[in-house]
């Protein structure tokens, strides 16, 4: 382990950072405008990418920028755990940025200009949490990253964004809150609040009181972005953003940076040992477990494939904050290793969904029956991921989940090892009737989905003559039609945006679902513009090749890197 | 080179006379008055600033009297930068001024009579003195919110200025109870003349009370505010930015050297329910200020009360009596100055430009005026406390400070606190960016129509500026501590 002092840390959260300032200053060429985001985009996984060689050996770049408050100073450090989530961050904005293009070009969106800044600015906080080298920076940069994600939340300025956006910033800040008041119970305590492999030595030894307080309040601050129950209710709303943002921000940046802290926490604020010593791994574990489990519920009653895909990544989030809590070894790699494996198998799942919206404007399960001719090599990627969030083999995500799997026997918590098979289950459970569907079924010879159209227990029997139909309307559940984007404008439900109305003749023919005659077929490759096709691909090729050969692809190394660092085990 | 201290204050007072005295001939010479005034004063302050970094401290003794018989102006670590502040604050509310108004002669005169109290108020280290400057302040201040010319501005200077004389002639009782008992009035001197009489002695009680509550009323902490809301949203835009960023931080000033240099944390030790009772105000205040700020309509309201509870965070600070929670106390003083007055300013800049001064108002402000907006955004997420603005840094230290001293409501008080600043900027930053403007509705105006003016390139300019400052100086925090710091470790 030698530290490097090198510019190279700093100089990737600015490569972001200066895509703002370019962005903006080019608002009136879009072309240019989008060429600066990639450039940035370039420009910033060059920089991650070429630490990654010296950080597998062993160096660490430090880029320290002076004092910030009395005893903290504003460093920002490429160790391994923070390369895991900067290489991935910065890998994954370059594909959404494509992505990206197609998308908000093929809806015809307003205020691109503010999107692409703001999605700038949010990759570059999230590089700044993946470098931070204490709690203080990681706290500056996590809140940055709360305020830069707003303006994405609430993009389509109808009052549910708006609505949404209120929730998010409540619910991001209070845990800031919790986080920065963790934070002075730590500087308090040991006065100091930098990171180091292990834990802070001064925190073993002090008031076990004070400590379990201070875990707490780091733990729920962070857990509100890693969206662990209860505090997970802003994820499935913050859904009414942009499928980029969905994919990019609410599966990966966002919502890892949360997980991101609490794997600081565990691993470098407290290390493994205090926290087992305070007891406070296994109620975070049980947490964690009620969260994957619960989540999966009611993602099989989510009628709206962007919510349903919401709650899949509460449940998923919480394997990443179980392998962690769980504290061996294995669990650690595992719950470490699905933050790339999730983030590359749900990124597909929302570029998938965000594909068919464009083209078809469908956003509910419900209307997608057959439709795997119009869109094939989108469900076939669906297909492939969500077959790796069941966990099984040749996919991303069986090898974390092994790890995992070993991790809690090894850990002697057998418990959640069915927890974890249940949850491959439920995966099962509310993925495949959207694969089923979509290739075997036609709109009109689809069969009733029980979970979504009746009422939990089934249908009441009806002794009165049966006047009653058994899914009358206003006795139906409330389903959560959540339509994203510009559905909402067709529906005439909200209020026109200024800029909105431009594409209306676009999709004012049908509101989702099938067009009359049912899907058109079409051959692989011409159902999208290779702007969105080529992420997907790429992404979903992402999953595969972290599920074949995880030695190979530099995340497993880093990963067992951090807990050889951590833990002295090496795998 | 100490003359430059009393010449911070002589020069306004000089160059009040000039607006009035020359407006018979030149109907405009207010604003070159004061702006080379201001241009003069920031010399002035940067030499002080200069030579206190360079060895410490330095004193000066008015008319050649010695202390502790003549009258003492100090400037140090604290009042150093504090003096700087407010030259930039005269100065930039000038550049604003120019396009914006008022335009009067007698308002530039007692812009500089303003200038000259507050300067007064951070350089004294007499007691009696700093009530003399207290009152200048205060005079100068009554008639700048009557500048406003509305009736409502008529009403709320009376207000403030009913208020704003009881809470003087409170502080005034109290230095008299001091003066009888200790026999001198210099700050240095009193520290030990105090501790020899006994800081348990009714006297000394009594003056402690008298002196912070009439202080407090000054520093307008709930439920002393009163007066304050209405002095704010009613004054010209130009007042209400330098009233805000200044006045009230001149009597929290004043309440740290008065506490700390002369009753000495000591004098908190011994008698623990003054601390106690200051914390629990404030922290009411912090509450309840933004609960209010929450209920307003009016943007300048709005921000008024966002006054009251950020003082709150101040006096809290100074009530827990250690050091890294002063600390935080004077960089939040300073913090406070930058944000509140480039959130008046900006908040001008709409109403002058755009006619809006409603939180209804400000829908879809964002896309008429973009600038602006992103400064008061930037602003308004400073105040909220968002790292690496300057509004963190002096939180960060509170909290920092209050965990220490194991207040732990404070600090719970003071963490959530930062849920309650977004309340009421959220709401505002929603609507500005994301909200669409409502129909115009066509002319039903009844005041006459609208009067708004083009805002000028330097309106404008000092509304980036400010918000460039919050962040900047938020960055720079730790060298702002570093100035601070050894001045306030001597009191504990």
């Amino acid at each position: 382990m030698t530290d490097v002092l090198s510019l190279r840390p700093l100089a990737a959260v600015l490569a972001a950072a200066v895509g703002i300032v370019t962005i903006v200053a080019s608002r009136r060429s879009p072309n240019v405008r989008e060429g600066f985001t990639v450039l940035s985009a370039v420009s910033a996984l060059g920089i991650v990418a070429s630490m990654v060689p010296g950080v597998l050996n062993g160096t660490t770049y430090v880029t320290d920028l002076g004092t910030f408050v009395p005893g903290v100073r504003f460093v920002l450090r490429a160790d391994p755990l923070g390369m895991i989530f900067a290489l991935l961050a910065s890998l994954l904005w370059l594909i959404t940025s494509f992505y990206s293009i197609g998308y908000m070009r093929g809806l015809d969106e307003h205020a691109q200009t503010r999107y692409f800044a703001a999605f700038a600015g949010s990759v570059s906080a999230a590089l700044g949490v993946a470098f931070a080298s204490n709690l203080i920076v990681l706290y500056v940069f996590y809140e940055l990253l709360t305020v830069a994600t707003y303006p994405l939340v609430t993009h389509d300025e109808t009052d549910e964004a708006r609505k949404a956006g209120r929730k998010y910033l409540a619910y991001t800040f209070g845990g800031g809150v919790a986080a920065l008041a963790g934070t002075a119970l730590v500087f308090w305590t040991t006065g100091t609040v930098e990171f180091s492999a292990g834990g802070i030595a001064a925190l073993a030894n002090a008031d076990p009181v004070v400590a379990r307080a201070a875990f707490a309040l780091l733990v729920t601050g962070f857990g509100v972005k890693a969206a662990l129950m209860p505090v997970h209710s802003w994820l499935p709303d913050a859904m009414v953003a942009p499928t980029p943002v969905s994919g990019l921000l609410h599966a990966v940046a966002v919502v890892k940076s949360g997980v991101f802290g609490i794997a600081r926490v565990i691993l470098d604020v407290y290390g493994p040992d205090a926290v087992g010593s305070l007891g406070v791994g296994l109620p975070l574990a049980a947490v964690a477990a009620f969260t994957i489990v619960v989540a999966s519920i009611i993602a099989l009653r989510q009628d709206n494939l962007k919510r349903r895909l919401a709650y899949s990544t509460v449940s998923q989030l919480s394997y990443i904050v179980l392998g962690l809590a769980l504290l061996s070894p294995a669990a650690l790699v595992g719950g470490l290793l699905h933050i790339p494996a999730h983030a590359f198998m749900k990124l597909t799942l929302f570029f998938c969904a965000g594909v068919i919206h464009v083209e078809t404007h469908t956003d509910d399960i419900s209307d997608m029956a057959g439709i795997g001719r119009r869109m094939p090599l989108t469900m076939i990627a669906f297909t492939v991921a969500s077959l790796g969030m069941a966990g099984l083999p040749l996919v991303a995500g069986f090898v974390s989940k092994w790890y995992l799997l070993i991790g809690s026997i090894e850990a002697g918590q057998t418990v959640f090892v069915f927890v974890l098979l249940a949850s491959g289950l439920l995966n099962i459970g509310y993925f495949w009737p959207v694969i089923y569907q979509a290739f075997f079924q036609t709109p009109e010879d689809s069969d009733a989905k029980p979970l979504i159209e009746f009422p939990i227990g089934g249908v009441r029997a009806v002794t009165d003559g049966g006047s009653k139909d058994p899914v009358a309307e206003g006795e139906q559940y409330a389903v959560d039609r959540y339509p994203s984007d510009h559905v909402a404008v067709a529906d005439g439900e909200s209020d026109h945006s200024a800029a909105a109305t431009g594409d209306e003749s676009d999709h004012d023919h049908h509101h989702g679902g099938a067009p009359a005659g049912g899907w058109e077929r079409r051959r692989l490759g011409t159902e999208s513009t290779w702007f969105m096709m080529a992420p997907i691909t790429i992404a979903a090729a992402g999953a595969i090749v972290l599920g074949v050969v995880p030695q190979t692809a530099v995340f497993l190394a880093l990963v067992q890197r951090v807990v050889a660092d951590v833990t002295g085990v090496v795998f | 080179m100490t003359d430059a201290l009393v010449l911070l204050v002589v020069v306004p007072i000089a160059a009040s006379l000039f607006p009035v005295a020359l407006g018979g001939r030149f109907e405009r010479i207010g604003w070159f008055v004061a702006a080379a005034m201001g241009l003069v004063h920031l010399g002035l302050s940067a030499t002080v600033a200069a030579r206190v970094l360079e060895g410490g401290s330095i004193s000066y003794a008015v008319g050649g009297f010695e202390p502790p018989f003549g009258i003492e102006l100090v400037a140090d670590g604290v009042s150093a930068p504090l003096l700087v502040l407010v030259s930039l604050s005269t100065l930039g509310v000038l550049a604003y001024a120019r396009r914006a108004g008022p335009h009067s002669n007698a308002f530039y005169s007692e812009l500089a009579l303003l200038t000259a109290g507050i300067s007064g108020v951070f350089a004294t280290a007499d007691v009696f003195n700093l009530y003399v400057f207290l009152e200048i302040t205060g005079l100068a201040t009554y008639a700048l919110v009557a500048s406003g010319r509305s009736p409502r501005a008529a009403l709320a200077s009376l207000k403030y200025l009913f208020v704003g004389t009881i809470g003087a002639s409170l502080y005034l009782l109290g230095v008299g109870y001091l003066y009888i008992m200790t026999g001198t009035l210099n700050m240095a001197d009193l520290t030990g003349a105090v501790a020899s009489v006994g800081y348990t002695s009714p006297a000394i009680l009594t003056s402690f009370g008298l002196i912070v509550t009439g202080l407090l009323v000054k520093v307008a902490v709930f439920p002393l505010h009163t007066w304050q809301p209405g002095a704010y949203a009613e004054s010209p835009d130009t007042v209400s930015a330098y009233i805000s960023a200044l006045v009230s931080t001149a009597a929290a000033y004043a309440l740290v050297r008065i506490i700390y240099a002369v009753y000495t944390t000591e004098f908190l030790d011994a008698v623990p329910l003054a601390g106690d009772a200051l914390v629990a105000l404030a922290s009411v205040s912090i509450v309840v200020g933004a609960v209010l700020a929450v209920m307003q309509s009016d943007l300048k309201r709005m921000l008024a009360y966002s006054s009251v509870s950020q003082f709150g965070l101040v006096v809290a600070a100074i009530g827990l009596a250690n050091e890294t929670a002063l600390v935080g106390a004077v960089v939040h003083l300073v913090g406070h100055a930058v944000m509140k007055g480039g959130l008046f300013l900006t908040v001008g800049v709409f109403a002058t430009g755009l006619g809006v001064r409603t939180v209804e108002d400000f829908a879809g402000l964002a896309a008429k005026a973009p600038v602006s907006s992103a400064a008061f955004a930037v602003l308004a997420f400073s105040m909220v406390g968002i790292p690496p603005a300057v509004g963190f840094v002096g939180k960060w230290n509170i909290v920092v400070g209050a965990v220490e001293a194991g207040a732990w409501p404070v600090a719970a008080v003071v963490v959530v606190s930062t849920l309650l600043t977004l309340a009421y900027f959220g709401r505002v930053i929603e609507r500005m960016y994301f909200t669409a403007p409502e129909p115009e509705a066509d002319a039903v105006s009844t005041d006459g129509g609208n009067d708004t003016v083009e805002v000028s390139f330097g309106m404008r300019a000092v509304v980036v500026v400010s918000a460039v400052a919050a962040v900047v100086l938020g960055v720079l925090g730790s060298d702002l501590i570093a100035v601070v710091q050894p001045v306030l470790e001597v009191y504990f």
